[in-house]
């Protein structure tokens, strides 16, 4: 798996030290690159600054000039205005709500239709393999039209159900790719000892197997997690009701309805702050994971 | 609240007759003879053979048939044949510029944001110091949720946003006014790649990382031995080796591209003229108040598949002239 | 997406003047509420059926129809109207909502919407309801009728307009005075309009590129008005022909095409792009704005001074009449709901408050100074000029498939003549036919 940064190995300070002007010019490009990179990360960073100072602004600094990255004095009850407007608690909820059913759905059915592909020999599998690799190309937009005239036949439109229950199909192809991959790195001895012990294929899956991949798993997590935080196509069709919004689209709401009135933009930075929030906090909680979801398909595939 | 029981009860349903389906399937085919082992494969990738068949397969047919129709939701579908691809495609005014519109703005950040990601790594890959910590900034925009990312580059390319106030020495030197970026449909193109490779590159940079630091340093070293220089060590043994990972990125961003929506509907584009992501056309034409052509949208969609496809295949055709498979020895 | 576009000209300018224009009526009493509502016996209260209204209100044009609503409610004792603003892609969730039997009992639709919805049977035909009804907002014969013919279709009724604005010419006295215009006045026609605005379009700064114009066109105004004004129709009496070849509709869309974008009288497109329609006329930047008459243009100063100072004149005569354009919306019930009876109360009811709050209320009645200014103060002043202009006001003749006749009308026929990729009569005749087929059912 992709490690965290290794210390720079002796051996080239040993090759560079030698040659005087080798380590000029080791210098000299130590300084560009580092130069290069802060001045990345700034590219990165002001855009960011500049979304959190301009959360903190009243609306009369918002186009003051020249434009100053700090607020005379940071406005913090934005956020408390913000989360008044507009029945905000709930938006939340209705967001965990989804994200937890959609993220716990994904997880289960993917690890066992994974499982199944690595470890289970059936006539077709490749084919069937294959044809679940190539959904990743399909368009969503294609599938988009029937799949809301099935939810619309189940009378399902603005309920939370076509959000979440699909995800008990197994979405996600990605996922058991990378699942797949894991489960083919753990040698059989692993269930043939717990056949042994009597165990039947579930619990072999649930007590031996799972706890093999947990790295696999929590890299799933992340990545479902902020897929169906982040999910916007799905809600703007199917949630209609502003009960039922979940954040993101009481912030498409907000800045539509904000469009047509004078442009609130230290309340919709405000709004911003707080839908990236949950998903900042996690990406430094479990930044390996994050990475680790990313890569994997790249190296190993 | 009644809401949440609502779709907690479908959840439960459903996962209830998920696991009676599985377990059902394992028992008749292990009666029609079949060995233990394949009938629990079978009975493992039920759920998503099923998801395909009523997710994927019978909706992709299902549109197929939609786009031979006049469709409005409210009354049974037409049949009009060829209609929707041959009438609206030619009549539609909105079509071409937003194939354009869609098209270039893959064409044109894929390329700029692989070579960009592709320096920040190898940047990064040199032993820098605190690797961890560059790696976690840059990755930072990645995570931050697309929309967010939209409204926030919305305001920061405002006509008096941040970006033209800080460009505008620039803008006096060359003697331009300040491009209202979203607004102008010059700039329309321009700003959605800027916002693009903003969210994009960290990703890709951390991807590239990983790949960069698969390659064994011997390989450089025999480069050294030789008395290759820099560019003949990213000639060649750097891009060849990450080659298969470009490749992967490379796909992977041209099928985002073409999926792209979020920015069409945050940032209001005159379809006429700029032209939209054809996936919000494809939307605003299923779902359009009073109006909605279900037909039409299908048939969109439909061409949007073969854009996909045709793409795609012209990627992997082309993977055999400049991706290299390490060794090939599997 | 193009039914969208199109309909920006129309559409969003009316929404959006619509929404900035209503000041706040004497907002309810919000303390008592809770008392009013305790008083009640209980179980008096449970009886009261839940009637969902879904509008397009922003936040605070929300807040203004929330203090309108809570009055029919204190007054109502069958149902309560629960407010659902969708500022959102408002037709598009009601499109969803509608095809997905989700939709609200109430639905605010403007004009351009009523006749597809009907036609597709989506939509409570009350004319029965209306029939036996004796309050003043269900009695036909009070509403204009070029307004309330919107809200038919077929001879049958399907909605309540609540507003009828007919555009006004809004000016700036001060850009007048400055280069020795006469302002507007009632004997005004083209030839007038045109005169003064060349002369109100002026380098003030010498840079040799005038900074300020005489008026401002970009798809609003409608062309229609014009077409009209010259003796022409874009959608003839019953229905079945668009005869914008005719040399009248013609002369009405060459008027319009002679100013839009033309820099001798109007803004450009560039500096519409940089620097706003509307906001071009608040700023003091056009002399002449075409407008609702619920604008706030003729106000805005008082509320922040950096804007401009305008004042109200009728639009400028055409060759035949003095046609003008009025925005109408109208409230219909969804034909799914499962109380047509209490949805029906609460529409007349609900009518009756909204025609306390916007202007024009469509109601021949409710035309006069006094509740103008009731409804909306700052309209005070031009409540005369308003009022004159009524009688000349039209609103759209409205197809069932109106979105798709809307959107040949403003990509073969008004882009291209504004862009100059061809002239009026061509553009005319190559649209013509292809408009008349969205006519033929």
């Amino acid at each position: 798996m992709a490690t965290v940064s290794t210390p720079a190995p002796p051996k080239t300070a040993l090759r560079t030290s030698g040659i005087g002007s080798m380590k000029v010019r080791r210098m000299v490009s130590d300084v560009i690159t580092y130069i290069l990179l802060v001045l990345g990360a700034l590219v990165v960073l002001i855009p960011l600054l500049w979304m959190i100072s301009t959360s903190l602004k009243t609306e009369s600094e918002l186009f003051l000039l020249p434009l100053r990255l700090f607020p005379e004095v940071p406005q913090w009850h934005n956020y408390i205005d913000v989360w008044r407007i507009q029945p905000f608690t709930q938006f939340f909820m209705n967001t965990i709500f989804i994200t937890v059913l959609a993220m716990g759905g994904e997880i289960l059915t993917c690890a066992l239709v994974a499982y199944g592909f690595a470890r289970f020999r059936f006539p077709g599998r490749d084919i069937l393999f294959i044809i679940m690799l190539g959904t990743m190309m399909l368009p969503g937009i294609i599938t988009l039209i029937p799949t809301f005239l099935i939810w619309r036949g189940f009378e399902r439109i603005d309920t939370f159900t076509p959000l979440t229950v699909g995800a008990l199909f197994a979405w996600g192809p990605a996922y058991i790719f990378l699942l797949r991959q894991f489960f083919l790195t753990i040698p059989h001895e692993m269930e043939e000892a717990a056949t042994i012990d009597g165990a039947n294929t579930l619990q072999t899956f649930f007590y031996v197997m799972l706890p093999l991949v947990k790295p696999a798993l929590l890299a799933i997590a992340v990545l479902s997690f902020t897929g169906n935080w982040n999910n916007f196509q799905a809600p703007l069709i199917y949630i209609n009701t502003l009960q039922k919004y979940p954040v993101i689209l009481a912030l498409y709401a907000f800045s539509e309805s904000l469009s047509k009135e004078a442009p609130k933009w230290h309340y919709m930075m405000a709004m911003t702050v707080i839908m990236s929030l949950p998903i900042i906090a996690l990406y430094f909680a479990a930044q390996r994971y994050f990475i680790e979801g990313l890569t994997v398909g790249a190296v190993k595939g | 609240m009644d809401f949440y029981a609502r779709t907690l009860i479908d959840y439960a349903v459903v996962a209830l007759g998920m696991a009676i389906a599985m377990f059902v399937v394992f028992q008749v085919l292990v009666r029609l003879g079949m060995k233990r082992e394949a009938a629990t494969g079978y009975a493992l990738i039920l759920p998503w053979l099923l998801g395909f068949i009523i997710w994927t397969a019978y909706p992709i047919l299902a549109s197929l048939y939609y786009s031979f129709t006049n469709y409005n939701v409210f009354q049974p579908p037409k049949w009009v044949g060829l209609d929707n691809y041959i009438k609206w495609l030619t009549n539609d005014r909105s079509f071409w510029p937003s194939l354009r519109l869609t098209l270039l703005y893959g064409l044109i950040s894929l390329p700029i944001g692989l070579a960009l990601s592709l320096g920040v790594a190898m940047l990064l890959a040199r032993n820098v110091r605190g690797v961890g910590v560059w790696r976690t900034l840059y990755y930072l925009p990645a995570v931050i949720p697309a929309v967010a990312t939209i409204l926030l580059w919305r305001w920061l390319l405002g006509s008096e946003g941040l970006v033209n106030q800080i460009l505008s020495p620039v803008y006096n030197l060359i003697g331009m006014d300040k491009p209202s970026w979203f607004v102008d449909e010059r700039y329309a193109l321009p700003g959605l790649i800027i916002m693009s490779l903003w969210g994009v590159f960290g990703a890709n940079t951390v991807i590239l990382l990983a790949g960069l630091k698969n390659i064994p340093t011997h390989l450089y070293e025999a480069v050294e031995l030789d008395g290759g220089g820099a560019w003949a060590k990213f000639r060649h043994i750097t891009l060849p080796m990450v080659s298969p990972t470009l490749f992967y990125t490379l796909v992977l961003g041209m099928i985002a591209a073409v999926k792209t929506f979020e920015p069409g509907i945050f940032i209001k584009l005159n379809s006429l003229t700029t032209g939209t992501f054809l996936q919000v056309l494809v939307y605003g034409n299923a779902f359009a108040g009073g109006n909605s052509r279900m037909g039409y949208a299908s048939a969109l969609g439909w061409i949007m598949l073969v854009i996909i496809m045709v793409l795609t295949l012209l990627v992997f055709r082309s993977s055999a002239l400049w991706v290299y498979y390490e060794g090939e020895r599997k | 997406m193009n039914n969208f576009r199109l309909i920006i000209p129309f559409v969003i300018a009316g929404m959006a003047i619509a929404a900035c224009a209503a000041p706040p009526v004497a907002p309810a009493p919000r303390a008592q509420q809770p008392a009013e509502q305790a008083t009640p016996a209980p179980a008096a209260v449970a009886e009261k059926v839940k009637i969902r209204l879904a509008t397009w209100a922003g936040v605070e044009e929300a807040k203004e129809l929330q203090a309108v609503i809570d009055k029919v409610n204190a007054a109502a004792t069958t149902y309560e109207i629960v407010h659902e603003p969708q500022p959102a892609d408002y037709y598009t969730k009601i499109q969803t909502n509608l095809a997905g039997g989700t939709a609200a009992d109430l639905l605010w639709l403007s004009q351009e919407f009523i006749a597809g919805y009907a036609d597709k049977g989506v939509l409570l035909d009350i004319s029965d309801y209306l029939k036996n009804d004796t309050r003043p907002a269900a009695q036909l014969d009070d509403y204009f009728p070029d307004v309330l013919q919107t809200a038919q279709f077929n001879g049958r009724t399907y909605g309540l307009p609540w507003i009828a604005q007919p555009v006004v010419l809004y000016y700036n006295p001060k850009m007048f005075a400055d280069a020795g215009v006469e302002p507007p006045n009632e004997n005004w026609t083209w030839d007038d309009f045109k005169a003064a605005a060349e002369k109100l379009t002026r380098d003030t700064d010498g840079d040799g590129k005038p900074d300020q114009w005489g008026t401002v066109f970009n798809g609003w105004p409608p062309i229609h008005m014009f077409i009209w004004q010259a003796g022409g129709e874009v959608i003839s009496e019953d229905k079945t022909k668009s005869p914008i070849d005719t040399p009248e509709a013609l002369a009405g869309a060459q008027f319009y095409k002679d100013i839009i974008y033309n820099p001798k009288y109007a803004a450009p497109q560039e500096v519409i792009k940089e620097q706003g329609f509307s906001e071009l006329a608040k700023n003091g930047k056009v002399a002449m704005f075409f407008g609702g008459a619920a604008d706030d243009l003729d106000y805005a100063h008082t509320k922040d001074p950096r804007f401009a100072e305008m004042q109200v004149a009728l639009v400028p005569k055409g060759p035949k009449n003095r046609a003008t354009f009025a925005w109408t919306a109208s409230t219909v019930i969804n034909a799914a709901t499962k109380n047509p009876q209490a949805a029906y109360d609460a529409l007349v009811d609900l009518t009756e408050g909204i025609h306390r709050w916007k202007i024009v209320a469509p109601r021949k009645s409710l035309a006069n100074a006094e509740v103008i200014a009731a409804s909306v103060p700052q309209k005070k002043a031009s409540a005369e000029v308003i009022l004159k202009a009524l009688p000349d006001a039209r609103s759209f003749r409205i197809v069932p498939r109106q979105s798709e006749w809307d959107s040949i009308f403003w990509e073969k026929f008004q882009d291209p003549l504004f862009q100059g990729k061809g002239t009026a009569a061509e553009l005319a005749k190559q649209a013509r036919p292809e408009l008349e087929a969205t006519l033929s059912q």
